[in-house]
């Protein structure tokens, strides 16, 4: 619960929100500012704060998205993270329910799990991963990606989803049993709607998660049909002059989808911290 | 606590068949369910920290990695590493880039949760504002810190010119002494939300009326968070300093876009150290000798952090 506090004290809280999200929104601004103003107006030792009312165009969006193949990129950072999440929010329902409900060691396990998982470089893991997948012939093949970055988000998202169905009473699920739901029909048809929320927190965590994935796709995919997004942003940051407004614009359009997702189903994820940490 | 117990107290020395087939069903089931999570992560973390295991103690030119055992047994890729001068370098690199993240990210994070606990309007649109970053992919916050910090037209040196903290303008990831901070930088911007999400969660849930006790007692607010809110929010800020911690110290998102590890290997960490090894100079044993040296320090790094840690998990 939050104080109540006076008048005058919420407008100097607010002025100083406003301060604050001002500093920390700056790189935003200035991505976007840097879409809409031309190189030349850029590369001076001064550049304009605002954008010029005279110079500001939308050129760099079109002729990055002519010169570049930014909408395959994204289509494939669409595909990997559609699968890495509906994987990943399958498996760690599934996995939560398990560890939320039966005291078996694979409960002690997963916390044990989801502490090594993080300790484990994922430049040490690429490199088992890469053979693996090589030999299978799956590398440049966007399963590879998918999957991996399912590996990579389930020890968290099962830990977050465990944390939901703890908050579920045992007894809705019993009662389903005695009116002759198996177990199995007492999860579908009794918790898995109980758990949207869950559900939302944890497709949304391993979105943003995969979206924003660079070391696997860059080792897994070396064929620049296969690139996500990402991978794409990085080639630009090596290039010899860089073409800053062309970069940011690739870099917001990057954004659009993650931050849509986010917006909408933050509070979700807010309620999934409070669930997961609640549990001592 | 909602958890069935597995085996039920021993009351009746013989559980009758019925019970003992109930029984074995539900464990079945128990383990059906965990089965895909053990499935994943067997897959696609144990059997490669096998195989780097194996790599790791293998000499020669390696040059089938599916058949490792051509290749002799050996602990050299471990005597080179741990006898390489370097390695205390890339060991102290690591742990300033951490601490020199997580530190500054926790106390943003926990100002701003503190501040956003508190009612005052447009408290909606501020909240997913500032956590914003954490949904922007971490090789575009490299690009958008690689352009403001640009030697030549980067907008931090156009301000800081402009205030006159500085007289000409400072190339932050092409010199040595400056391209640490212009990696931590970006990567502090990425990581502050989550301490945010964290706390926010933890803060809504301290009991207002501890707030008004504490006041009644005429504590200060500086006594009311010490006294209060701390120990609150303690344990899950301990578990999310340890989870970034642990992130950040093999965090390779921010660092390779934006520096290579360069200049000069300032900015180079054992995450960086290890992927250069394996996929720039090809020494797959070194490198996995050296993520398996890597996963060492974490877990002796973590032990170190304390028991707090393992009541968390335990």
């Amino acid at each position: 619960m939050s104080t109540t506090p006076s008048a005058p004290r919420r407008w100097s809280l607010l002025a100083l929100a406003i301060a604050v999200t001002a500093v920390l929104m700056f790189p935003i601004y200035w991505m976007i500012m840097t879409s809409v103003v031309p190189s030349e107006r850029l590369l001076v030792s001064d550049p304009p704060l605002l954008p010029p009312a005279d110079a500001a165009s939308l050129d760099a969006y079109a002729s990055v998205l002519s010169d570049v193949p930014v909408m395959e990129w994204m289509w494939n950072s669409t595909l990997t993270t559609l699968g890495a999440a509906i994987l990943s929010t399958v498996v760690s329902t599934l996995g939560g329910y398990s560890l939320s409900r039966f005291r078996t060691r694979g409960q002690q396990a997963m916390g044990f799990t989801l502490l090594f998982s993080r300790m484990l470089p994922g430049t040490l893991l690429i490199i088992p991963i890469f053979v693996l997948f090589a030999n299978f012939g799956m590398v440049n093949n966007l399963w590879s990606v998918t999957l991996v970055n399912t590996a990579a988000t389930v020890p968290f998202t099962t830990w977050l989803m465990k944390g939901f169905v703890d908050a579920v009473p045992v007894e809705i699920e019993q009662a389903a049993m005695i009116d002759g739901c198996g177990r199995a029909g007492a999860l579908w048809r009794v918790i898995v709607p109980l758990l949207k929320p869950g559900i939302a927190a944890t497709f949304t965590y391993a979105s943003i998660l995969t979206w924003g994935d660079f070391l696997f796709a860059r080792t897994l995919m070396g064929n620049p049909d296969g690139w996500t997004v990402t991978v794409g942003i990085a080639s630009f940051i090596g290039e010899f002059s860089v073409d800053w407004s062309g970069l940011m614009a690739v870099g917001l359009i990057s954004m659009v989808p993650m931050v849509i997702l986010f917006l909408l189903l933050e509070p979700f994820l807010t309620k999934g911290m409070a669930n997961g940490s609640v549990k001592g | 606590m909602t958890t069935e117990r597995q085996r039920a107290p021993r009351a009746t020395p013989e559980p009758s068949p019925a019970l003992r087939r109930a029984h074995r069903a539900r464990d079945l089931f128990a383990y059906l369910t965990l089965s895909p999570t053990l499935a994943v992560v067997g897959l696609l973390m144990a059997y490669p920290l096998y195989v780097a295991i194996d790599l790791s103690l293998r000499g020669g030119q390696i040059s089938d990695l599916l058949n490792l055992e051509q290749n002799p047994l050996t602990v050299d890729n471990y005597g080179d590493i741990l006898t390489d001068p370097g390695l205390v370098d890339d060991i102290v690199r690591s742990i300033v880039y951490t601490l020199g993240v997580v530190l500054p990210a926790f106390a943003l994070g926990l100002g701003l949760a503190l501040l956003l606990n508190r009612a005052f309007p447009g408290r909606r649109i501020i909240r997913p504002l500032v956590l914003l970053p954490w949904a922007v992919p971490g090789v575009v916050v490299a690009a958008a810190f690689s352009w403001m910090l640009d030697a030549s037209y980067g907008v931090v040196n156009h301000l800081l010119r402009s205030a006159g903290i500085i007289d000409g303008n400072v190339a932050w990831l092409v010199d040595e002494n400056t391209a640490m901070f212009a990696v931590i930088l970006p990567t502090i911007w990425k990581y502050y939300p989550f301490f945010i999400l964290v706390l926010l969660a933890q803060l809504q849930s301290v009991p207002n009326e501890l707030y008004e006790a504490a006041r009644m007692d005429g504590a200060s607010p500086l006594r009311q968070f010490a006294h209060v809110t701390w120990p609150a929010i303690r344990p899950a800020a301990t578990l999310a300093i340890v989870i970034t911690g642990i992130g950040v110290f093999r965090e390779f998102d921010f660092i390779y876009p934006l520096t290579g590890g360069g200049p000069n290997e300032a900015t180079q960490t054992l995450a960086i150290r290890i992927y250069n090894e394996a996929f720039q100079f090809f020494e797959m044993g070194a490198a996995a000798a050296l993520g398996i040296v890597t996963m060492a320090i974490c877990g002796v790094l973590l032990t170190a952090a304390g028991r707090s840690v393992r009541r968390q998990f335990g």
